[in-house]
């Protein structure tokens, strides 16, 4: 395609030929006409297209259920005891069959660095860091998530690394909705295929 | 009664021509940051309207309702004026530039420029120089050190491609033997003067670029060093009215490209009306200049004047003499 060697296919005290009739400057013009008609790369975030994360994204905090849909935490507190932010609140009980659970589980997103150690060092892989960015809030209260809705957070994501067609809703809180489960590599543009 | 109907054609025309004159600016800005957009791989402005074609409107609603701030230590009268100063020129340029053949509109004919003045060349090169002093008025006036050294910047540059520009030119006058644009472009019927003149072209073009300040030549607003250069100060209204003249300078140096080197509204192959022509071949100088903004960085200070001085003025002068050996 561009070939940055115009002006030295003359011989060194040949390449006032090329200066002079502006080689270079012609090479870099037929480069940028090439890619005013090449695809262009915008993900067109908000308005029609959504990013989708890759697993090891850290997003919003995820509480995992077990096969029977019981909450997989057993609030041992080791979470709330690495987090380097001190965000992570857990209040055990006994639930009716005798288990250890928590009875409350907030943890402040204002707060967390999203660091993942809670999910690294969870001995039940209960605690995850999820695939939901869109969760912007005008206090801070608001940012502090308890157990319930940390249990019906979306986990990770299954067609990673892609970008899908989405809806922009302003009036909801200004997220975006994903309209499709799989689209297409991001990608697919940028990485050279040689 | 002939007087009148006269007199009323040429108000038509007057006001036409100014309305168009103060609507080209606003789709040249969307071009120019799509055109932006796409040379980058991006999109350009795709919100407002369909693929951002509004966005001029929102920008222009923006600047209308923006503070229209006057620096506390500025030359308060000097700043006021400077915008009108430079916007006027502009306009001013169009009175003698041809835009077709004679037309008849209602059974009566009229031809498609406001005034065929034998000296329009001339007329045009010294209106277009005046546009100098709205840039060093707003320059001195906004009392800033960027402004400043922009309009400075600007003037130096603006004087020193007068020069290879007036000269470049004269080739053209010599094979037309006229300076009254529609003769010298009636004279371009049969072959196109670029033909005849690619080294005059070669430099009224570079020179244009300079005039119009645009990259590579845009020293006078480097955004990197200067803030703004000679408008860092204006906001608002005033602001857009620098950035109308800019676009109107933009558009009459691919005007004169088109009038002087490439035979005007005279096309080839394809007939189509000769407005038409013309203002195809002007899209292509406007988009050659955008295109040109986005491929090139910009020369240094003293790169500018060396090229200017060294290299356009001996050329155009060698331009001359070529052209007047083989008139003769």
């Amino acid at each position: 395609m561009y070939n940055e060697n115009t002006l030295n296919k003359f011989s060194r005290e040949h390449r006032w030929i090329g200066v002079t009739f502006f080689l270079d400057l012609i090479n870099g013009l037929s480069l940028t006409f090439k890619y005013m008609f090449s695809k262009s790369v915008t993900m067109q975030y908000p308005d029609r297209e959504k990013w989708v994360p890759y697993p090891r994204h850290r997003g919003h905090h995820v509480l995992r259920r077990d096969e029977n849909g019981e909450n997989k935490c057993v609030a041992c507190e080791l979470c709330a005891k690495i987090c380097p932010c001190n965000c992570i609140t857990v209040v055990p009980y006994e639930d009716e069959n005798g288990k250890r659970r928590p009875l409350v589980y907030d943890v402040d997103m204002a707060r967390c660095l999203y660091c993942g150690l809670c999910e690294d060092s969870c001995p039940e892989e209960a605690i995850a860091l999820g695939s939901v960015f869109e969760y912007s809030s005008y206090t801070s209260e608001e940012l502090v998530v308890g157990r319930d809705s940390l249990l019906e957070m979306d986990g990770k994501t299954e067609y990673p690394g892609s970008v899908v067609k989405a809806r922009y809703l302003p009036l909801a809180q200004s997220t975006v909705e994903a309209q499709e489960s799989s689209g297409y590599d991001w990608w697919r543009f940028i990485h050279r295929k040689d | 009664m002939e007087l009148m109907i006269a007199a009323a054609v040429i108000m038509v025309k007057v006001i036409l021509i100014t309305v168009i004159l103060f609507i080209v600016p606003v789709p040249l800005t969307w071009l120019e940051r799509k055109i932006a957009g796409h040379i980058q791989q991006r999109m350009g402005p795709m919100r407002v309207g369909w693929h951002g074609l509004l966005q001029p409107v929102a920008d222009g609603l923006k600047l209308l309702t923006k503070e229209d701030n006057i620096p506390d230590q500025s030359d308060r009268v000097l700043f006021k004026i400077a915008p009108f100063v430079a916007l006027v020129p502009p306009f001013m340029v169009f009175v003698a530039v041809p835009f077709g053949d004679d037309v008849s509109i209602f059974g009566y004919e009229t031809p498609l420029y406001l005034s065929d003045m034998n000296v329009g060349l001339l007329y045009i090169l010294a209106v277009a120089g005046l546009e100098i002093y709205g840039v060093i008025f707003g320059g001195w006036a906004s009392n800033s050190k960027y402004a400043l050294l922009g309009s400075l910047r600007t003037c130096a540059q603006l004087i020193s491609y007068e020069i290879p520009m007036g000269f470049a030119v004269i080739g053209v006058v010599m094979l037309s033997q006229s300076m009254n644009l529609s003769d010298i472009v009636d004279a371009q019927e049969p072959l196109w003067f670029i033909v005849y003149q690619p080294l005059g072209f070669f430099v009224f073009f570079i020179a244009g670029l300079a005039e119009a300040q645009r990259i590579p030549f845009d020293l006078a607003e480097a955004e990197g060093d200067l803030g703004a250069g000679y408008h860092t100060e204006y906001s608002g209204m005033r602001f857009s009215f620098f950035m109308i003249s800019e676009y109107l300078v933009m558009l009459t140096i691919s005007v004169l490209c088109v009038l002087l080197f490439f035979g005007g509204w005279h096309g080839v192959l394809i007939p189509l009306p000769a407005p038409i022509w013309f203002a195809l071949k002007v899209g292509f100088f406007i988009y050659l200049f955008m295109w040109f903004r986005f491929t090139f960085p910009r020369y240094r200070y003293d790169q500018l004047m060396s090229i200017g001085w060294k290299v356009l003025v001996p050329l155009s002068i060698l331009n001359i003499l070529i052209t007047g050996i083989f008139v003769y």
